[in-house]
């Protein structure tokens, strides 16, 4: 067909020209339409091979006219497939999305995903590894590659654990979308069917990808409280006001983000237990003495056995997001209120109750601060070893005589 | 009861038997479900919480036998105050009696001697009760007064700490844990060794299950006593021909040996645990 001959002489040669001028200043708007392409590529037994495999070259063009591009011609992105005879250059170049999309072809470069495609990994995703090609719809409708309810399938195809990507790839985090699955927020999406739960592009973002350890990564330690709090506006609140927030707790150490106590990618419910089991030793990252001596208590000790999870711990007495020093008047174990926490548990607690001490340990480390405790022990251990050392050595001594015995009533009852 | 050639004298009636089965399920209980609690960073203390259903079950059950424990106290309490009132003694004679529970200067006198025995020396002139079963009852006794009330401290601890200062909820953990530790650790090795496991007794005495001994056990064992009741005449009337049932015999036999066995192991696991506790510290 020679589409450019027939369309000329129908509108008289000055409008043709005309014409030309403006396909050429406006990025050549495509003399060729949709239904030109599709004449060939509507064909579903149109195919090529490629590295020994037939690749199918069909286009479904009423599905095509449901995308988000439903108006753009083949060629506004196939700018190459714009030639005069039937048959266009093959193969042709790879589509440039950011030739329209050019904001997100920036950012798209500058993250893991950019950098890694101009380095020349080839598991490094292009646009339609996550969009798709020609079914590109909105991410609202469900039929969508990152419509909420689908994006864990989309990330998962490189990202799942055993996929070539992951098995190719040094990375930090192993078992991402198993764990996601598990997780409350993974829950959220695959038993609850909520859009509005956190999916990876929530955390991650959807274009600006980084690794963890880049500090302009949304994933970033110094960034998480911020993309937490995307979501959890009301728990960002209260945070911030507690011991943990670098806006009221100035110092050189490392003070806590949302993932250092729950975790990533597993991230539990807290009243599960799953996070009740873990807080502690999450909590012990970094108060370490605090938690060594909270096992050496009643409370610790249970929490290690089957059905631990109900004990306390140390958000049920300390707070969780609103943590404060005991000396503030808004802590759970200032004086003012050690009595109402402690009561949550122990219906009865009075003031006398609440001196129980929580974290104390018979330890020689503690000998100062707790020296009934220390004295108690070692008294209660020099008995213990008293008791034994000399009923141990009265029965070890004891063995030979009793062989001797035995042998004498045995020759007795049988004798030769 | 069976009749046999051999002549048998009763050491426990059966109250006192009961009252030994009593101490024994609770105490096993006891210990097991404790240990799982004070050792619950090991994987034996896990296993114990997982097949008895959680650490709240173990809490209950631990709380259970400590009622019967305070139980079987209380009926040993009147055993001995029906013993006093038997014994035509005032309470003084009754407790401080020479053939009583009560340790004596005799008892002194037959733990140096048995220490010579060991080394070759004659075998003592045993009584009724040896040093070492008294030392086995009044520890019995000792514990659960120590066990006893530092139980009750944790187990009302918001009661308790009307009455005292929070913090001896701490010291109460201490005492509780660490006696309890030399309670199940003593019973489960000295007096298991002492009673049943020596080689002149190997595998169980059953006499705590049955209630009688041979005479001419009794004459060899406790030569001090046998003679008293020959001199006293009193042989002559306990004195019988009727044996234990073999059907007694029997499941003395097994379930002796399956609680000697289980206190036994958890005495091994609490051992390799000390063992690995005291390596890295």
């Amino acid at each position: 067909m020679r589409y450019k001959d027939t369309l000329l002489p129908r509108i008289g040669k000055p409008v043709g020209f005309l014409l030309i001028l403006l396909a050429i200043s406006a990025a050549r708007v495509s003399a060729l339409t949709n239904d030109d392409c599709l004449g060939c590529h509507g064909d579903k037994s149109m195919t090529t091979q490629h590295d020994g495999k037939t690749i199918s070259l069909y286009i479904d063009g009423d599905a095509f006219k449901k995308t988000v591009h439903a108006d753009n011609g083949c060629l506004s992105c196939h700018v190459d497939a714009d030639v005069k005879g039937d048959e266009h250059p093959v193969p042709l170049k790879p589509v440039d999305c950011a030739a329209c999309h050019d904001k997100i072809g920036e950012r798209y470069a500058k993250s893991a995903h950019g950098v890694a495609m101009a380095k020349g990994d080839k598991f490094a995703p292009r646009c339609y590894d996550c969009h798709s090609k020609h079914d590109i719809l909105k991410p609202t409708d469900p039929k969508s590659t990152t419509y909420p309810l689908n994006i864990p399938y989309t990330c998962g195809r490189c990202h799942q654990e055993g996929s070539k990507m992951t098995e190719t790839h040094d990375l930090n985090k192993h078992n991402i979308t198993t764990n996601y699955s598990m997780s409350v927020h993974g829950k959220g999406l695959f038993e609850d069917g909520l859009i509005v739960t956190a999916v990876c592009s929530s955390c991650h973002t959807a274009h600006d990808v980084q690794k963890a350890s880049d500090p302009a990564s949304s994933v970033n330690r110094n960034n998480i409280i911020k993309t937490c709090s995307k979501c959890h506006v009301g728990i960002a609140e209260q945070f911030q006001k507690s011991v943990h927030s670098p806006l009221v707790t100035k110092t050189n150490k490392k003070l806590p983000v949302c993932t250092d106590c729950h975790t990533d990618h597993s991230i539990a419910r807290v009243n599960q237990r799953d996070f009740r089991l873990i807080i502690a030793r999450q909590c012990g990252n970094c108060h370490e003495h605090k938690t060594e001596t909270y096992m050496e208590t009643y409370h610790g000790r249970a929490s290690l056995l089957k059905g631990g999870e109900r004990t306390a711990k140390c958000s049920d007495c300390h707070g969780s997001h609103n943590i404060m020093p005991a000396q503030d008047p808004s802590s759970t174990i200032n004086t003012a209120n050690i009595v109402k926490t402690c009561s949550k548990c122990h219906p009865n607690a009075n003031q006398s109750f609440t001196t129980y001490l929580t974290h104390a340990t018979h330890s020689s480390a503690d000998k100062d601060k707790y020296p009934y405790l220390f004295y108690t022990f070692w008294a209660m251990t020099g008995l213990l070893v008293g008791t034994f050392a000399f009923f141990g050595l009265h029965t070890i001594l004891w063995v030979p005589r009793s062989i001797i015995e035995r042998l004498k009533a045995m020759t007795k009852q049988h004798p030769h | 009861m069976t009749r046999t050639p051999v002549l048998y004298v009763e050491r426990f009636s059966v109250f006192q038997r009961f009252i030994h089965l009593l101490i024994i399920l609770s105490f096993l209980t006891l210990a097991v479900t404790g240990m799982a609690l004070k050792f619950a960073t090991e994987p034996w203390a896990d296993w114990i919480a997982r097949v008895g259903g959680g650490f709240e079950v173990l809490g209950a059950l631990h709380r259970f036998c400590a009622v019967i424990t305070f139980f079987y106290f209380f009926l040993t309490m009147i055993l001995l105050y029906t013993s006093w009132k038997e014994s035509d003694k005032d309470l003084f004679e009754f407790i401080f009696d020479p053939e009583g529970l009560v340790p004596n200067l005799t008892d002194l006198k037959e733990m140096i001697g048995t220490f010579k025995w060991f080394f070759g020396g004659k075998r003592p002139y045993y009584g009724h009760w040896t040093y070492w079963e008294k030392f086995d009852f009044m520890a019995v006794f000792w514990g659960i007064a120590v066990i006893g009330s530092s139980g009750l401290a944790l187990w009302f601890p918001e009661q308790f700490s009307r009455l005292f200062p929070g913090y001896w909820i701490n010291i109460a953990t201490i005492i509780h844990s660490d006696e309890a530790l030399l309670a199940a650790g003593f019973i489960f090795t000295i007096h298991f060794y002492n009673t049943h496991l020596r080689p002149e007794k190997f595998p169980l005495d059953p006499v705590i299950f049955v209630g009688s001994v041979p005479l001419e056990e009794l004459k060899h064992e406790r030569p001090r006593e046998y003679d008293q009741l020959v001199a006293s005449g009193e042989l002559e009337r306990i004195v019988t021909r009727r044996a234990p049932a073999a059907w007694l015999r029997r499941l003395a036999t097994v379930f002796g040996l399956f609680v000697v066995t289980t206190g036994s192991v958890l005495i091994v696991a609490i051992i390799l645990t000390m063992f690995k506790y005291i390596q890295h510290n």
